[in-house]
């Protein structure tokens, strides 16, 4: 029986993650349940960059996916992968594990008010977006669908959580 | 996003082969990797890729020699260089030889996905011109409709499929718009090129000619017709029979029309000897036939034996690409008429042209120019040669982004570049300000 699991990787809203399990279940039609993994993230920091290498990360969290599931880890720390100044997260198209990352989705680092609730919709929306990638999706190009391509928080709030009909249809 | 094309990624990392294959994958785009330039130009030679990300440190050959050998053996290949370690000249000499563009290890996600989102645009452009080029390159006679613009292409286009056949063409086009060289051009493509086009200006004959400068006269038809005469019908056997402003004509003349349409035979004023021709029919108008058909003002039954393809040009302001080829065109040809050292567009001038809406179209610009080498002096014609004052300040923004690109700066200007200031007046907040004046690359004035 194939299952979505959660794990909170050095993430301080593990209560923002647990009110995000249905809704994620929902999307997918799929069990998702959250677990934890003791996986010190240390070697994967490079100082140069002082950033988190985000492929290292998730080779490690491979062998923890069973047959069928699809694993989700979820940090604070900033992710890079070696070619891109950073990113907000990762999987490879059709695997199974997905890696996102909070860090850059919270207001107070672009000198805002912080706002717990747009953090909490574009942490989900993250997750949602590499879950899918997970699943074989593909970036879309329709406005306003969850697998649009989002570089920027700004660009993230304009898109929904929800698949388009197109992309459902490929889910299914 | 775009699953045609085909990306090579050339780096001797690994991680950065993996991290960029699977960005690409995810957008749709067909990957593959080498680690060096022996490798990749087996692969270049083996397949034609459409984008080649290259980067300058590789064993052996470096990337500035491979993006030349890749010039060499594929010149379409978008080549974007790539590099951890930037210099000004590695740069510039891979510009000059032909890469597309550079960018710096690590890539900001939105510049990387831009500058493949623009060689993909670039290459479907290329990719759609080449095949319209060639399609209309075949086309003779045509050096008169200048333009470039993707309605005028696809105007010829229509011409080019047109003129192959012997179908009846409706023009449609505001006055001005050039109905005329377009009939020329599908009579000139035709298997009719080796007879004349007999051109029939509906609009400038009187109603009681217009029966004899169709169909002809015999003599002493009437009071004057001393020598019989050939109508247009008659010289046109053989060839091609334009006629213009076909509105025009009287309803008795259309019930007339319909008919030697349908049999290709008449008689002379006047006679009872019938002839027969063989000709096309091309009309042109600048006025609805559909709505004067539901208005009663047009013979339905003759509207759809001349609408067998229809051809629309499109006004001049729908195409304001047009407007710099069109007025060098001018340019040359009324100086060397006139005589005259007349050979540049002012900057001003060139701005208040492209800012005009031209209600007279083609013609209008023809006659702006011609007045401007009349009245000019010196080898530019300037603002003030032109009467188009008036326009010369409208904005030229057309995209809502160009708009809100200027909008921005002018609000940004007007409060010395103050972030907060400038972010309340325009209803947004300071990272939302920020983002844009990065996204347009809004620059303090010096």
């Amino acid at each position: 029986m194939s299952r979505i699991k959660i794990i909170p990787l050095q993430f301080a809203g593990v209560e923002v993650l647990e009110q995000m399990l249905p809704l994620i279940s929902a999307r997918f039609k799929i069990e998702t349940l959250m677990t934890t993994c003791r996986l010190d993230l240390t070697p994967f920091f490079d100082p140069v960059r002082s950033q988190y290498n985000a492929n290292d990360i998730i080779q490690k969290l491979v062998p923890l996916a069973d047959e069928g599931d699809k694993i989700v880890g979820v940090t604070d720390l900033d992710l890079f992968i070696p070619v891109l100044s950073y990113i907000f997260g990762q999987a490879y198209l059709g695997g199974s594990v997905a890696l996102v990352s909070g860090h850059r989705l919270v207001n107070a680092r672009y000198g805002l008010a912080d706002d717990p609730k747009l953090f909490s919709e574009r942490l989900l929306k993250c997750i949602i977006h590499e879950l899918g990638h997970a699943f074989g999706l593909k970036h879309c190009l329709l406005p306003g669908c969850v697998m649009d391509s989002t570089t920027y928080v700004e660009e993230m709030d304009q898109k929904s959580d929800q698949f388009c009909r197109n992309c459902k249809i490929q889910l299914k | 996003m775009d699953n045609n094309l085909s990306i090579l990624i050339v780096d001797d990392e690994l991680s950065v082969r993996d991290s960029l294959s699977n960005w690409f994958i995810e957008d749709g785009y067909t990957v593959d990797t080498a680690e060096d330039a022996k490798v990749a130009l087996k692969k270049i030679e083996a397949f034609n890729f459409h984008i080649i990300l290259v980067d300058i440190k590789l064993p052996g050959m470096d990337g500035l020699e491979l993006n030349r050998r890749i010039k060499s053996i594929n010149d379409e290949a978008v080549v974007i260089i790539m590099t951890a370690f930037a210099s000004v000249d590695s740069a510039v000499q891979a510009l000059k030889d032909g890469a597309y563009d550079y960018v710096c290890k690590p890539f900001d996600p939105d510049a990387i996905t831009h500058i493949i989102r623009n060689a993909s645009k670039t290459i479907h452009l290329s990719k759609e011109n080449i095949t319209l080029q060639d399609r209309i390159k075949s086309l003779v006679n045509v050096e008169d409709i200048i333009g470039e613009s993707e309605g005028i292409l696809n105007v010829l286009e229509q011409v080019r499929v047109v003129a192959e056949t012997d179908s009846t063409v409706i023009i449609n086009g505001d006055s001005g718009t050039g109905k005329e060289l377009i009939a020329k051009a599908i009579h000139m493509n035709s298997s009719r090129r080796f007879f004349p086009m007999v051109t029939v200006h509906c609009g400038a004959i009187a109603e009681n000619l217009m029966e004899s400068e169709l169909f002809g006269h015999e003599r002493g038809a009437f009071t004057g017709a001393q020598y019989a005469r050939k109508g247009k019908f008659e010289m046109a056997d053989g060839a091609t029979l334009f006629l213009d402003e076909i509105s025009t004509i009287s309803m008795k003349m259309q019930i007339e029309l319909l008919r030697v349409l349908e049999t290709k035979t008449f008689t002379r004023v006047g006679g009872n000897r019938e002839f027969k021709s063989d000709f096309r029919v091309i009309c042109a108008t600048n006025r609805d036939l559909q709505a004067m058909v539901n208005a009663g003002e047009f013979r339905e039954d003759l509207f759809y034996r001349l609408n067998v393809f229809s051809i629309t040009i499109p006004p001049l302001r729908e195409r304001t690409e047009d407007i710099k080829p069109l007025t060098e065109h001018f340019v040359k040809f009324y100086a060397e008429q006139m005589n005259k050292e007349t050979k540049h567009i002012g900057r001003r001038a060139a701005k208040a042209l492209k800012n005009y809406d031209f209600p007279g179209n083609v013609r209008e610009l023809e006659n702006l120019i011609e007045r401007a080498i009349v009245i000019g002096t010196g080898d530019t014609v300037q603002l003030k040669d032109l009467p188009l004052d008036h326009v010369a300040a409208k904005p030229t923004w057309e995209s809502i982004q160009e708009m809100e690109h200027h909008h921005i700066q002018g609000i940004l200007e007007k409060y010395d570049w103050n972030i907060s200031r400038s972010a309340k007046a325009l209803g947004v907040d300071r990272v939302t300000l920020y983002s844009k004046i990065k996204k347009y690359k809004i620059e303090k004035s010096k």
